[in-house]
């Protein structure tokens, strides 16, 4: 397989496992040599802050911060954030959503407003991206228990966008069964359910 | 050889440890942190690894170890250096017979909070080399690279790295550690060198000096560290530095899918600013008409590139800071670059991204971050306001100074209750001098354990001895948690390593005479506000102890203290839980209020906070 370059922008909040997708997608691309660069910008020790990661494969030398409107794919894991990563996605870039909604205490309260599925849809549409949106209601059981909803949402990534092209759904099985031996069983299940899963590229 | 996955920060620790060096010390902070966190966790014996109490203690006791002609490194944030810098001007003046490396990483873009200031400022003012890597692989390869260097100007070196590179992580290629030695003999007395006895000896330290950041000059020179590479003559030009030059491939990339050719363009690749590559920048000068120089932050190299123009009798066009080409804030990506070129072509890029549009962004809900569910700080804060309410005093009259680390949350709502943050240790002398400035209300201080060990201590002194009329709030979590959960001198011996101790912070306290003296524990809101309260109606100097450990570290040891019961029948909706405590673990949807178990450590905050016994601790 040949390497391309290719740069992924990843936001979310902190404690949705946001690091965890960037883990993954790095040890398999350190098993297969592909030159990578991960660049994790936390905040700091609490939870609930933004988080966001830059990707970058394929380039041996490259700085680390992905210039604006040239991602080839982002993924957002939740709704209100995606708005801040807009503006890197390359225009025919992919933009990958994963609707979960994790409110401010200000907007919980009513006090503050929140944007609507269909208002990041369109600036995703506006920027010239186009959106896979994968809901998060009806995340499968695996003997009962909730799978993890980061690893669900790689499978839907390989599903859906062209990252396929340069990492292949077995590679994802290896790393992911290399890193939790023991829940190996259902973190393959939740691949398998989330390249199965329903993706919405239209509104 | 091997290759790992690593981080930048590791990748000088690995770097430090191929190079067989004998102590590293430093005192945490993002984005450097990792560096130290990560040797703590090896097994190095033979090395000395420690988490000093401030950078300036860090630094000295690295000295030390160089003055004896070891290899030895400290390890600090940007704002560190302001706090070593008292030692370390001294140290460059002495030199030393070992490496001796100051590993420090600045944070353009202000990821990791403070400020932007740019270290090489130091470098200047002390004529120390200063080495720059530009990725994960140098980030190493220079580590190992400065002790080399120091060692042959017998002076302290600059490893100065940014956010980007030290927290980004990819494949590093590590060679075996080398066991530090052993052998030296013992210090060698001599008062020219190790003193500063007398305007004779300092002057002629300076010249040393001097001749030290010469001596780097070609020792760096011959190692062939920067590369230049010298295009079409009377063409242009492209000088970067550090990380900017990782990003002068991705630019040429750019323009050539843009159909704007970039063979012709000179480059010359640097990796030190100090001492100023002058043979380079000439060489630069001397080819091209128009140069561009991509540094992040502050233009150093560039004004020098000005001055040897000037010194040449060249005339260059030179692009940069100066002329506005650049800005000295923020980051930098391939856009810099590719921009900063096109203005040197004079030619712009057919398809130049139009859309910095920040309009999406206005949309995204604010997300204020706030302490932990479960974190003892949420009780001194709440304490602090009930506590000014008891005195029927309004919020808006009580100055109430903050410190850094998660003490500073008490900026954010739903406390809103600290007014200033300056650096490590202000909060109390800042108090001081409100005082004396006339404020008529109680003035209170709040700061961290690690924070008041670090720089605290000695405004509290001084408090003390100028029998200052105000309140000092020492919130003691045990750890120094903003920066991921380092042990400081306050933690339980438990969780000392090794041979380390602890130092009661309650001795401490005592120990300096404070007389109105209250320990406290901050999930006891009642307890908190009247000690609070009192304080604030003592004429002197009050100390509180609100002692309780940092939730994540108790959660780490699956601590809950109670089991919290919610009561949805006697719940009436008012939402003060969530209005008065902001616990995270406390959520509101479709009417109704629920508890994330999976987060509530059943501190008990909230079930104190509840008038309607609708939330309440079972057992
Ligand atoms: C001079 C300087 N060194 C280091 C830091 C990084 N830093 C920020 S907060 C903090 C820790 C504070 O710990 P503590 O006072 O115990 O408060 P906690 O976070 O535990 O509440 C550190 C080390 C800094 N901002 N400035
Ligand atoms: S990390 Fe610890 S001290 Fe910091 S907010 Fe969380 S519980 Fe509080
Ligand atoms: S007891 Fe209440 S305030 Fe404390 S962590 Fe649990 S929900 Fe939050």
């Amino acid at each position: 397989m040949s390497i391309k370059k290719y740069d992924i922008y990843i936001v979310g909040v902190g404690g949705q496992g946001v690091l965890t997708i960037a883990d993954i997608l790095t040890s398999v691309a350190f098993t297969r040599e592909m030159p990578v660069n991960y660049y994790p910008t936390k905040g700091m020790a609490q939870r609930g802050g933004f988080v966001k990661v830059q990707l970058r494969f394929g380039r041996s030398n490259v700085g680390p911060d992905i210039p604006q409107n040239s991602a080839d794919l982002v993924i957002s894991m939740e709704r209100s954030e995606s708005l801040k990563a807009v503006k890197y996605l390359k225009k025919g870039g992919e933009f990958f959503l994963y609707d979960n909604c994790w409110e401010p205490t200000a907007v919980m309260l009513g006090k503050a407003p929140y944007p609507t599925l269909k208002e990041v849809w369109q600036e995703v549409t506006q920027a010239g991206g186009a959106v896979k949106c994968l809901s998060n209601t009806d995340l499968p059981l695996y003997q009962g228990k909730r799978i993890r909803d980061n690893i669900y949402i790689l499978g839907g990534i390989l599903q859906s966008t062209r990252l396929k092209e340069i990492i292949s759904k077995d590679d994802v099985v290896k790393a992911v069964t290399e890193k939790w031996p023991k829940v190996a069983e259902s973190n393959v299940f939740a691949i398998e359910k989330g390249m199965h899963s329903e993706i919405k590229t239209a509104l | 050889m091997t290759k790992k996955l690593i981080s930048g920060n590791e990748a000088v620790a690995y770097g430090a440890l191929a190079a067989g060096v004998k102590t590293v010390a430093g005192y945490p902070g993002t984005p450097s942190t990792e560096m130290i966190d990560s040797l703590l966790k090896m097994d190095i014996e033979g090395t000395h690894v420690e988490w000093s109490t401030n950078e300036k203690v860090a630094f000295e006791v690295a000295a030390g170890g160089a003055l004896l002609g070891y290899r030895t490194m400290c390890a600090m944030k940007m704002t560190g250096v302001n706090v070593a810098y008292d030692s370390l001007i001294s140290i460059a003046y002495s030199g030393c017979t070992g490496g001796l490396v100051v590993y420090v990483v600045d944070d353009p873009g202000v990821s990791a909070g403070m400020s932007e200031q740019d270290s090489r400022g130091f470098a200047l003012l002390s004529d120390m080399p200063v080495l720059e890597p530009s990725n994960l692989q140098e980030s190493y390869d220079m580590a190992k690279y400065a002790f080399e260097l120091a060692e042959a100007i017998q002076g302290p070196v600059f490893l100065r790295s940014v956010t980007s590179i030290s927290q980004s992580h990819g494949l590093v290629e590590i060679e075996e550690r080398i066991l530090p030695e052993t052998d030296h003999p013992l210090f060698e007395h001599n008062m020219e060198k190790y003193t500063k006895a007398g305007a004779v000896i300092c002057m002629n330290q300076h010249k040393a000096l001097i001749e030290r950041l010469d001596a780097a000059g070609k020792y760096i020179a011959e190692s062939s560290l920067n590369s230049l590479c010298l295009k079409t003559s009377k063409g242009v030009g492209v000088i970067s530095v550090g990380v900017g030059n990782s990003y002068i491939d991705e630019a040429f990339d750019i323009l050539e899918e843009n159909q704007i050719k970039t063979d012709d363009i000179s480059v010359l690749k640097l990796h030190n600013t100090l001492p100023y590559p002058d043979d380079e920048i000439n060489a630069v000068l001397k080819h091209c008409t128009r140069v561009l120089v991509a540094e992040e932050l502050e233009p150093y190299l560039e004004n020098r590139v000005y001055l040897n123009a000037y010194k040449l009798g060249v005339k260059v066009d030179i692009l940069g800071k100066n002329d506005g080409t650049y800005s000295r804030i923020g980051y930098y990506d391939a856009d810099n670059l590719v921009n900063g070129i096109c203005k040197l072509l004079n030619t712009a890029l057919p398809a130049l991204p139009e859309n910095t549009d920040t309009a999406p962004e206005k949309k995204c809900a604010a997300r204020p971050i706030t302490v932990c569910a479960g974190c003892p700080h949420r009780g001194t804060y709440i304490s602090i306001q009930n506590a000014i309410s008891k005195l029927k005093m309004k919020k808006s009259e009580v100055v109430v100074t903050g410190d850094i680390g998660c003490t500073i949350l008490g900026t954010t709502p739903p406390f809103n209750a600290l007014w200033t943050e300056v650096s490590m240790g202000a909060s109390i002398p800042l108090a001081q001098g409100l005082v004396y400035g006339g404020t008529k209300n109680p003035v209170l201080a709040t700061i961290g354990d690690s924070t008041f060990f670090h720089a605290g201590m000695a405004g509290l002194v001084n408090a003390l001895q100028h029998n200052a009329n105000l309140t000092v709030i020492i919130m003691d979590n045990g750890w120094t948690s903003m920066t991921g959960m380092q042990i400081n001198p306050g933690t339980a011996q438990d969780f000392q390593l090794g041979s380390w101790k602890q130092l009661d912070l309650k001795k401490v306290v005592e120990g300096l005479g404070v007389e109105d003296f209250h320990v406290i524990d901050p999930y006891d809101l009642d307890t908190t506000a009247r000690a609070i309260a009192e304080s604030m109606q003592y004429q002197g100097v009050s100390v509180i102890l609100a002692r309780r450990e940092c939730a994540i570290q108790s959660n780490r040891r699956k601590i809950k203290y109670s089991a919290i019961k919610l009561d949805l029948e006697k719940c009436v909706n008012c939402k003060q839980c969530i209005n008065i405590t902001g616990c995270p673990a406390i959520a509101f949807a479709d009417n109704t209020i629920s508890i994330d178990y999976a987060q509530c450590n059943g501190c008990g905050i909230c079930t104190q906070v509840c008038k309607f016994d609708a939330l309440v601790k079972e057992q």
